[in-house]
């Protein structure tokens, strides 16, 4: 299912990315597409890698992948464009929830850095909505050296 | 709490450990707590303490808006796992804090005088509190006394009850509850001292008296 906006003003548009990224410049919030551009070409990627790869319906093999290339991406880095929050997060919140939801508490301690930087972007105001609050307890269980 | 000393390699090691899991300090916006911290550390955390070095990174790029970052800047002892033995200590804080500076100007001295008249006072307070009596604590029980039928003598049921004597129990009123069938349990009550005496011994004791005693329960237990 591909969502379409249809306004008032000019052609409806089809694509998540497509309305999201006019729904932000609609907004003035041009910020949450990056600054400079190298922030928008990495802001671009991660939109990209959002509708190709991480969609309802992957396999467990697939989520396994998505789940390790974002925690090696996310190592050092607090946002998915670095330090600036992005609708990159916001769209791969939204993304990956469903995985979240199911993950066991090994997994989300094995996908350490996926973990905090989701646990960070659902307290992020406004952005968790209707969504449940994924839980990640404070104390680490699994403490074996990364 | 405190991450231990944040300019050696075991501070930044507490440190890296605590940010695994985190984006800030505090909370989930970047805060007085984080510039507090990141003031305490001399230099960008190696390689391999990438967590820390990920939350130093993302701080630096707030270093021009730092002082408009909400919160209070504390001191450093007051973050981070609670776990961990706060050693900022009272020689960083008596800097800048006129009050401990009662004994004159120079530092050295100064935080040895503090440190005496710490360890006065605490001396002072551990001999109040030993001085104090302890106080006992107590539970009142109520106890369900079941005979074998209605033919039971019940006043010997309840002078054999009241024979156990124990240290630190004290028997109070009872009454006889009907249950059925014309037979009546008894209901009494007593105090004990938690320390000296326990519901299993009492139900041992009480059911030692087969002639008269069928079960025991306990029906209620209030702390007093």
């Amino acid at each position: 299912q591909v969502p379409v906006l249809q306004t008032n003003s000019g052609p409806g548009l089809t694509g998540l990315v497509t309305i999201a990224a006019h729904l932000v410049r609609r907004a003035r919030k041009e910020q949450l597409l990056g600054s400079t551009a190298e922030e928008k070409a990495v802001v671009q990627q991660w939109l990209e890698y959002r509708v190709t790869r991480v969609n309802g319906g992957a396999s467990k093999e697939d989520t396994r992948t998505i789940l390790k290339e974002l925690n090696m991406h996310l190592e050092d880095k607090v946002y998915l464009a670095g330090n600036i929050f992005t609708l990159a997060d916001i769209l791969m919140y939204y993304g990956l929830h469903h995985i979240m939801v199911d993950l066991t508490v090994q997994e989300k301690e094995q996908y350490l850095n996926v973990s905090r930087w989701f646990n960070h972007i659902q307290h992020y105001p406004g952005v968790r909505q209707h969504l449940s609050n994924v839980v990640f307890i404070k104390n680490r269980l699994y403490t074996n050296a990364h | 709490m405190g991450f231990g000393d944040l300019k050696s390699a075991a501070g930044l090691r507490v440190l890296n450990d605590f940010l695994a899991d985190k984006s800030y300090i505090e909370g989930y916006v970047p805060s007085q707590a984080d510039i507090a911290v990141f003031e305490a550390i001399a230099a960008p955390p190696p390689a391999d303490l990438f967590h820390a070095l990920r939350w130093y990174n993302h701080i630096k790029s707030y270093e021009k808006q730092k002082a408009s970052l909400p919160g209070v800047k504390k001191a450093l002892g007051k973050y981070g796992p609670a776990d961990v033995e706060d050693t900022t200590g009272a020689a960083t804080d008596s800097k800048d804090d006129d009050d401990i500076d009662l004994f004159g100007s120079d530092d050295e001295e100064e935080s040895e005088e503090a440190k005496k008249l710490r360890e006065e006072r605490l001396a002072q307070y551990e001999s109040k509190k030993s001085k104090k009596p302890a106080v006992v604590a107590k539970s009142s029980i109520l106890l369900d006394v079941k005979p074998w039928d209605d033919e039971t003598d019940m006043a010997k049921l309840e002078e054999c009850v009241r024979s156990i004597q124990a240290d630190g129990l004290v028997w109070g009123s009872s009454k006889l509850v009907p249950v059925g069938y014309g037979t009546k349990k008894l209901q009494i009550q007593c105090i004990v001292e938690d320390d000296e005496v326990g519901t299993d011994m009492l139900k041992e004791r009480i059911t030692a008296f087969e002639d008269y005693v069928q079960s025991m329960d306990v029906a209620a237990f209030n702390k007093i």
